[in-house]
């Protein structure tokens, strides 16, 4: 503007123009009207729970919230079923509604956030597991002791689990008979694997994968270096936790028991992670199975299910997906992961977390404590997606129509190789999962290309570990 | 068009009755210009209201951030400088910067050329209703959503199990690794992208050819040029102020590329199709680092406010208004 000279008439008329402004603004900020406030249960002194968005089907959720409500009838309940991805996705959106100020008080968490979360926002559920210690005795004696320790982090408890599942192998039988071989032994090697993948290609076409794999840190790599008695960071168990063990599992049980976890120094270049690597290379180079960018959750079912895959790691959750993808229960079964130098098997867990940043604290353990009862975890698993926590659900009853007949590879996964563990999942996970899964990619390129891209991975784990999240 | 022979610098008569009488300036508008004024000014309030809130505050909220260490849980801590050097010596992000440029370059060529053949040829003689249909198909990928696209197109170009090479496969070719190869993952990416871009680039040729009068064509002809010489001679040099609002979209587009290298190849294989903007989404929302996500992103900004002065920079001499 070039007009500096203002006159007295044009700065009232201005003034006017600008009180005239202020008044319509005034109104209109006064004006009745619907806010997110207004979203039926927000800020409704609910106790808020959040899953991610696919974990439970509406009947379950709304079986589970009938059942708490029947309980106790003071505390009303919303869940927050947030859809997302995967793990580290659903996480994200957890965080950003925590710096939004809208943090709900109960989050379903696997294990892949379960030292992040307990870290810096989880509660210990210590003092509410001794207080109703009596009520909690049939719990433990139907959980396996390594699922609760995944749940423990520096000696506290901050979690119940009430599902998880462990990295077996599923088979198609349709497949096997083609080929004119048997289901592998429970006791099978390695070199057993490698052998059925070779005679199963043998008896397919071009189009046909023997042994179909997704690169992630469940059922990925991980397993192989498992089977092969190491794993991705060092292992070792924090100190602590004897005031759960000693309470709740009789002494042959809770053995070689600690605090939880700890993942610390990465061992990428150790000669046993080479060597997974260097066996999966050559399966590869074989066309024995897809390379890590190949596979993808995504049309797993699919190609499995119309015999384009043979073999592929999966856990309980998939005797439920591929009985909805209209599998007959006798198509499919499922056995151990081979073993190597040990048969270790790798699983993942999940259960709700107390934030620090709840108002209703001994509500959100009402509801923890809830959602582990038997009764409801019978109605929320319905479908098999999941394998249940409690060893009684798993019964034959159960996998009647869904399958597979060897079902109870799924629980025995934890009982007969007592050093199953969860997957490495320190507080620094999404940086490690993003490094492993890079490199992982990487260091299969090619045969000449695993110990290089090893040593990168060292390197970047080194620098992740290093961060204080 | 500007005549290049005219030396006459056209800014001193302007800028000597400026300084000579400054009286000059301070006229006062009259009230209905005021008035004018005052409308446009309500009338442009609610952009620029909106552009403040949602561009301006975010950009200067971006820096702050940048100069903080912060993970969303604990309240954050200064930082100064440190952001900053930690993001220089990250490789991750020095390759994904070399990533997006290569992305850029060939993206936005291929996008250009593909976009400009197209509608050159539907300028040309066609039914009416074939070239809606034509225009129609070219523009419908730009309204899909980009990331439903590309999980579609991740199926199609799965190595083992895609459509696309067992189409090639009917042929005798061997499985083409579209996403599982580093050069290959790029192409297609850059593949995906470029099918769902091209048509924003030619609707904007579409309408810049429409405005080139004939009569210049016409006169053309009767001097003698061929198809190539009027094009080249004619259809280029006045199609280019279109050119260069085409090039600097897609560039700053390309620039901020996201949904496609994330979904169908999350990155890989390795770095190699690993983003800027996806390396800001994991620092910030996978890492909890968001002031290096934040320095990351200011870089980023500054490289599109540098490339696209370059390109307005460049454009003085090629760019030619009738």
């Amino acid at each position: 503007m070039t007009d500096s000279l203002l006159s007295r008439r044009a700065l009232l008329r201005y003034g006017a123009y600008g009180a005239g402004a202020a008044a319509l603004a005034g109104t209109a900020a006064s004006w009745d009207r619907l806010t997110g406030n207004d979203i039926p249960g927000r800020d409704d002194g609910s106790l808020v729970v959040a899953t991610l968005g696919s974990a439970f089907s509406p009947d379950g959720i709304r079986t589970l919230l009938a059942g708490f409500r029947r309980l106790h009838p003071d505390i009303k309940v919303r869940i927050n079923a947030v859809q997302a991805v995967d793990w580290p996705d659903f996480f994200a959106k957890i965080l950003t509604q925590i710096a939004a100020g809208t943090a709900p008080d109960l989050v379903y968490v696997a294990t892949e956030g379960v030292q992040l979360f307990a870290r810096h926002l989880g509660v210990p559920l210590d003092r509410w597991v001794k207080r109703d210690a009596a009520e909690l005795t049939e719990y433990f004696a139907d959980v396996h002791p390594s699922l609760v320790e995944s749940m423990m982090y520096e000696g506290s408890l901050y979690q119940l689990p009430i599902e998880f599942n462990a990295a077996d192998m599923y088979l198609n039988t349709q497949v096997l008979q083609r080929a004119g071989a048997q289901l592998p032994a429970d006791d099978w090697t390695r070199d057993d694997f490698t052998a059925l993948l070779r005679q199963l290609k043998k008896a397919n076409d071009s189009h046909f994968t023997p042994y179909f794999w997704t690169n992630r840190l469940w059922g990925g790599v991980v397993p192989w270096l498992f089977a092969n008695g190491t794993d991705l960071l060092a292992e070792s168990k924090a100190p602590g936790g004897s005031w759960l063990w000693d309470a709740f599992y009789p002494a042959d049980r809770r053995q070689g028991r600690g605090g939880g976890f700890r993942w610390t120094t990465p061992r990428a270049t150790s000669g046993r992670v080479e060597e997974a690597y260097d066996y999966l290379a050559e399966l590869i180079q074989e066309g024995l199975c897809t390379r890590p960018e190949g596979g993808n959750g995504q049309n797993l079912i699919g190609v499995f299910s119309t015999g384009r895959v043979g073999v592929t790691p999966a856990g309980g959750f998939w005797a439920g997906g591929l009985h909805l993808a209209g599998m007959r229960a006798d198509a499919f079964d499922v056995q151990y992961f081979p073993r190597w130098r040990t048969q270790r098997h790798q699983f993942g867990a999940a259960g709700y977390a107390l934030l620090r940043t709840s108002k209703k604290q001994d509500a959100a353990w009402e509801f923890i404590k809830y959602s582990a009862r038997l009764d409801t975890l019978a109605a929320l698993f319905s479908t098999n997606q999941t394998t249940p926590a409690r060893r009684s659900m798993l019964t034959a009853a159960r996998y009647r129509e869904s399958g597979p007949a060897h079902w109870r590879v799924f629980y025995d996964t934890l009982d007969k190789f007592p050093d199953t563990g969860p997957i490495p999942a320190p507080p620094q996970v999404a940086e490690v999962t993003q490094v492993l899964l890079k490199h992982t990619g990487t260091a299969l390129a090619s045969p000449h290309s695993v110990r290089p891209a090893l040593r990168r991975m060292q390197g970047d784990l080194e620098q992740a570990m290093e961060r204080d999240v | 068009m500007t005549d290049t022979t005219d030396t006459t610098d056209t800014r001193v008569p302007v800028l000597r009755p400026r300084a000579a009488t400054p009286r000059a300036a301070a006229v006062r508008p009259s009230a209905r210009e005021r008035g004018t004024r005052l409308l446009a000014a309500l009338f442009l309030a609610p952009t620029v209201v909106g552009i403040v809130i949602f561009t301006v505050v975010p950009i200067i909220g971006s820096v702050v951030l940048s100069l903080f260490h912060w993970n969303v849980i604990d309240p954050p801590g200064w930082a100064g400088a440190a952001n900053y050097r930690s993001v220089f010596t990250d490789s991750t992000v020095l390759v994904s910067f070399r990533n997006t440029l290569v992305f850029m370059v060939f993206a936005v060529a291929a996008q250009l050329l593909i976009a400009l053949s197209l509608a050159l040829t539907l300028n040309g003689r066609m039914p009416g209703w074939l070239r809606s249909l034509f225009r129609s198909a070219f523009f419908f990928p730009l309204v899909l959503s980009a990331a439903s696209i590309s999980v579609v197109m991740k199926y199609l170009f799965n190595q083992d199990f895609g459509v696309i090479n067992w189409l090639i496969g009917l042929f005798g070719i061997a499985p083409v690794p579209w996403l599982t190869s580093e050069h290959g993952a790029m192409a297609t990416v850059i593949i995906v992208y470029v099918w769902q871009q091209f048509g924003f680039s030619f609707l904007l040729f579409v309408g810049g050819l429409n405005n080139i009068p004939k009569e210049i064509h016409e006169a053309a002809a009767l001097d003698g040029a061929t198809g190539l010489r009027k094009h080249l001679a004619i259809t280029l040099p006045l199609l280019s102020p279109t050119l260069l609002v085409a090039s600097v979209v897609g560039i700053i587009n390309a620039l901020q590329v996201f949904e496609q290298p994330y979904v169908l190849t999350d990155g890989g294989p390795g770095d190699s199709t690993r983003t800027v903007v996806m390396v800001i989404y994991e620092k910030a929302f996978e890492q909890l680092r968001f002031g290096e996500a934040s320095a990351v992103g200011v870089l980023l900004f500054v490289l599109i406010m540098a490339v696209t002065a370059v390109q307005f920079r460049l454009s003085r001499r090629f760019v030619h208004y009738q």
